[in-house]
């Protein structure tokens, strides 16, 4: 019976060290669109979309579009960055961020389609170049 | 000769305090200046853009499942620069491995294998040295499905004080079965600048 108790003991102090440590993380709230404050000041954003497009296998690859408008001649920096299910990154072609130049009163449409279709959400992120 | 010493000193100092120190650049928060010439970012910018109209338009989905196998072809450097276009077409090759929707044989390849080992290691076959059962056997590689091909234009211009030069990064995706082209994208890159900088 000791054995017995013994054993079970051992089992479940084994099966508690090999659970999965914790992954997932709620320290920050991810915002979808970040814009630097620089550039509030010359544009609006009008408008921001996001689309998944069906995959033969069922699967579904995100794509975002957003459109600015310009109050004054200016330059724009932007990059989107992709995280899977669990929040990680997901790596596309390169991790430089994309300029444009916008005239006044002009809008630009601009999209980005994830690097793979794992991709669950995006953070946009607007700057202005130095 | 010793105040002649002294100000060489002197002038090694000044210089050496004037020069610019080298620094790393990141290219995740590169902001720096723009050369005449083709550099990593334009190499990025047409990389990203092709493939993320390869994967919007679902030319590279394959309806049977799986990943296709895509090839490199011939990729033309018809600008005044020293290109090595592995530049861009690595960049392609690796987002669309990632995307796990095509993957690119090393076995095939214009001026022969991108790798020779494919070919070498099956000539251990027969060969008593080997134990036979790790030496790959017959019909196991696999054909290209796709083949990636392009070509890389320069234009230059003199634009009022300017120079204004002007690059056409050309790409082609062939399906293999059928000749034709099933994705074709092109990115311009022009840039303007003093009409004393060296564009080549």
């Amino acid at each position: 019976m000791k054995m017995f108790i013994l054993v079970s003991m051992l089992i479940l102090g084994l099966t508690g060290c090999a659970s999965q440590p914790e992954t997932s993380s709620s320290l920050i709230d991810r915002e979808e669109l970040k814009v630097d404050p620089e550039v509030i000041y010359t544009m609006d954003v009008k408008e921001l979309f996001e689309k998944r497009l069906e995959q033969p296998g069922g699967e579904r690859l995100l794509q975002v579009q957003f459109a600015v408008e310009a109050r004054s001649d200016t330059e724009l920096a932007w990059k989107v960055t992709w995280f899977d299910e669990s929040g990680m990154v997901v790596r596309g072609v390169g991790e430089g961020y994309k300029k444009a130049t916008l005239l006044t009163g002009q809008t630009r449409y601009f999209s980005s389609t994830a690097p793979n279709a794992r991709v669950t959400s995006y953070q946009l992120h607007l700057r202005e170049p130095k | 000769m010793l105040i002649r010493a002294f100000a060489v000193l002197i002038s090694l100092v000044v210089l050496a305090g004037c020069s610019t120190p080298t620094r790393y650049i990141d290219p995740a928060a590169d902001d720096g200046p723009v050369a005449m010439t083709m550099d990593y970012r334009d190499f990025e910018k047409a990389a990203t853009d092709a493939v993320e109209d390869m994967l919007a338009s679902g030319a590279v989905n394959n309806p049977d499942g799986g990943r296709y196998i895509m090839v490199v072809s011939r990729i033309t450097n018809d600008t005044m620069q020293r290109i090595d276009t592995d530049q861009l077409t690595k960049k392609i090759r690796v987002a669309l491995l990632r995307s796990g929707k095509v993957v690119t044989t090393t076995a095939v390849g214009l001026n022969g294998p991108e790798d020779a080992m494919t070919e070498k290691a099956r000539e251990l076959r027969d060969s008593d040295e080997f134990d036979q059962s790790g030496v790959q056997r017959k019909g196991t590689l696999q054909a290209p499905d796709l083949s990636l091909s392009g070509k890389i234009i320069q234009r230059n211009h003199k634009v009022e004080k300017e120079q204004q030069v002007e690059y056409y990064i050309q790409l082609s995706l062939t399906e293999l079965s059928s000749g034709l082209a099933i994705w074709e994208g092109e990115t311009p890159i022009i840039k303007r600048g003093s009409d004393k900088s060296v564009s080549w």
